[in-house]
């Protein structure tokens, strides 16, 4: 396999944007039109995906110690939607079909050759990592609503119970699929430590006019179902570095970061926990009461509530996060976890950085918008 | 991508036109309607998909028609097998496009309702705010002039002590009167907005699950 042949075949196709992929899933469905039912009817963000994914392959195509766990992950992640090992020929079909396309006069048979070897190394791998999955955990998981409160016009905070028992670590999120809106999944964070009783809690800020946000926002009810996929990220707690902790989150960014002080809590010896909450308005402190609460019977926690649009007067500082976070001190030694909007993020490291903090000590959960 | 320099050594792609985010003008400078700019932005991504698309199609056709006067074959008229799909991937293609088109109105078009709705709440609760303010002062001034009022006692034991507190009384008791009676019929008003929002969205979410998208 010629690793540059590949790059510079996919380079060239890949000129042609988002009309590749359309090409590539209208002939999928063509030759498997069973297959159609997997997808949404929009297709805008699955295109996206699907030339990043192609694109972020191919580039580490001789790079295998990055490439292989991303694949893993893509094979584990696809079970949720139902893939099953037969359906893997049917894509490395269309996609050669699609790549030869596109290539026009500059297409050979030792392309050819390149790409067949290339999907099926990928494809095994993908395969190989969702069999393994298939043997620990099921493909998705079903889940019953508990519990569901409107804490404003525009955010929810509700608790859904697994059928099946639902490992996570704090500070992971999870894809979530309601009935009303078939093949649009939503990563949303898990707000608790997990519980004896099998039950996570969710946070949810609605999105004007996005899709899914305001079915789980305004239509949600007690006993109505939801799919949860495997739980998934890397902004968990690092219990052996002994450093005093810096939480900073940004309206439901608060979710991951109340599943971590809950597993901080359970520690014998809690280190020191500042925990920043940050909205735009005072309303938008939609959890504050109960991290009062917590924070008078637990000595080593501090909240810190900011609202940056409006002046609250005495009920919180007044400011952004990053500039509140920075008023408040020093954060050197402290571990820091940040979440919230990309913007919000994006501001916040840059100052830790600026006062001192190391990029290693901050770790970050960015929610894509819904 | 974050800054709208167009690479000149390479071509500029849909996505790129997609990803694009401009600086902000500094104060004082006037800049276009960052909605325009967008809504336009968007035009010239669908256009170049179709460009880029025809012209796909058109070096397709290029190559398979050369390959037909090389071979010079005895059915170099008719339709191939291949061409046959070609043409239906091509059809199935501008239906979803259409599809993804119609999809993309509708969440512009429900997210605009939305802003609207959250301008109007915003409107609302300032109303309020400024409402219970002149609700307040009008209480004080009533209240105040029933205070003035209050006819000096005839009883001989009454000294400024207790014609000072009869005026606090009369004071409370009118403030508490008038405060109640506006505070109660804009409650009852504002009850009968949040039923009537109630109702249209149970109204329109009905409507939603009435009409899952459903395919075959």
């Amino acid at each position: 396999m010629d690793a540059q042949r590949l790059k510079d075949n996919f380079a060239q196709v890949a000129q042609h944007g988002d009309a590749v992929a359309l090409f590539f899933y209208s002939d999928l469905f063509l030759r498997n039109p069973r297959l159609r039912e997997m997808f949404p009817v929009g297709m805008s963000h699955q295109r996206d995906r699907l030339l990043a994914a192609l694109g972020r392959i191919v580039s580490q195509v001789d790079d295998l110690h990055n490439l292989v766990p991303f694949v893993q992950q893509l094979g584990r992640d696809h079970r949720k939607y139902g893939v099953e090992a037969l359906h893997y020929p049917e894509v490395g079909a269309s996609l050669v079909t699609t790549l030869r396309y596109f290539s026009g006069r500059s297409w050979t048979e030792e392309l050819a050759r390149d790409w067949t070897d290339a999907y099926n190394l990928v494809s095994k791998v993908m395969l190989d990592a969702a069999q393994e999955d298939a043997s620990v955990h099921p493909s998705w998981w079903n889940g019953q609503i508990v519990a569901h409160e409107r804490r404003r016009f525009d955010l929810a905070v509700f608790r859904v119970l697994p059928d099946r028992p639902f490992a996570f670590q704090p500070g992971q999120s999870v894809s979530l699929e309601v009935p009303a809106r078939m093949r649009m999944w939503r990563y949303y964070s898990m707000a608790n430590a997990p519980r004896p009783d099998n039950t996570l809690d969710f946070h949810v800020q609605l999105i004007d006019g996005g899709p899914v946000s305001p079915v789980l926002v305004r239509a949600l009810r007690v006993g109505d179902w939801i799919k949860l996929g495997p739980p998934v990220g890397t902004m968990t707690f690092n219990e052996r570095s002994g450093r005093d902790v810096l939480l900073i989150g940004g309206s439901t960014g608060l979710a991951p970061l109340k599943a971590i002080l809950e597993q901080i809590a359970a520690l014998p010896n809690p280190p020191r926990v500042h925990l920043f909450f940050g909205a735009r308005y005072l309303d938008g402190l939609y959890d504050l009461d109960d991290l009062q609460k917590r924070a008078a019977g637990m000595p080593w926690l501090t909240v810190i509530p900011a609202v940056s649009d409006q002046d609250p007067g005495p009920a919180a500082e007044h400011g952004t996060l990053p500039d509140v976070v920075g008023r408040f001190g020093m954060w050197q030694n402290h571990d820091a976890y940040v979440c919230g909007s990309s913007g919000m993020i994006d501001a916040t490291v840059d100052r830790l950085l600026q006062l001192g903090l190391s990029q290693d000590r901050i770790r970050i959960d960015k929610y894509a918008d819904a | 991508m974050t800054s709208p320099e167009i690479h000149a050594a390479q071509r500029l792609t849909p996505a790129e036109l997609q990803a694009v985010n401009f600086q902000r003008a500094p104060l004082g400078r006037r800049g276009f309607d960052e909605e325009q700019v967008r809504a336009f932005l968007g035009q010239v991504e669908q256009e170049l998909v179709r460009v880029l698309n025809e012209k796909a199609d058109l070096e397709n056709e290029v190559g398979r028609l050369r390959e037909r006067l090389a071979g010079g074959g005895p059915d170099a008229g008719a339709i191939q097998p291949e061409d046959a799909h070609i043409q239906a991937v091509r059809i199935l293609s501008n239906a979803q496009q259409t599809a993804d088109q119609y999809v993309a109105d509708a969440q512009r078009y429900s997210r605009e309702i939305a802003e609207e709705a959250r301008r109007g709440r915003d409107e609302i609760l300032a109303d309020a705010r400024s409402r219970a303010t002149l609700v307040l002062e009008e209480a004080h001034r009533q209240a105040s002039y029933a205070a003035e009022q209050v006819a000096p006692s005839t009883e001989p034991m009454s000294g400024d002590e207790r014609r000072d507190l009869e005026r606090e009384i009369a004071y409370l008791r009118t403030f508490s009167d008038v405060y109640r009676t506006h505070l109660r019929s804009y409650l009852e008003a504002l009850l009968r907005n949040v039923e009537e929002w109630e109702k249209s969205e149970r109204d329109s979410l009905a409507g939603t699950r009435a009409a899952l998208p459903r395919m075959s």
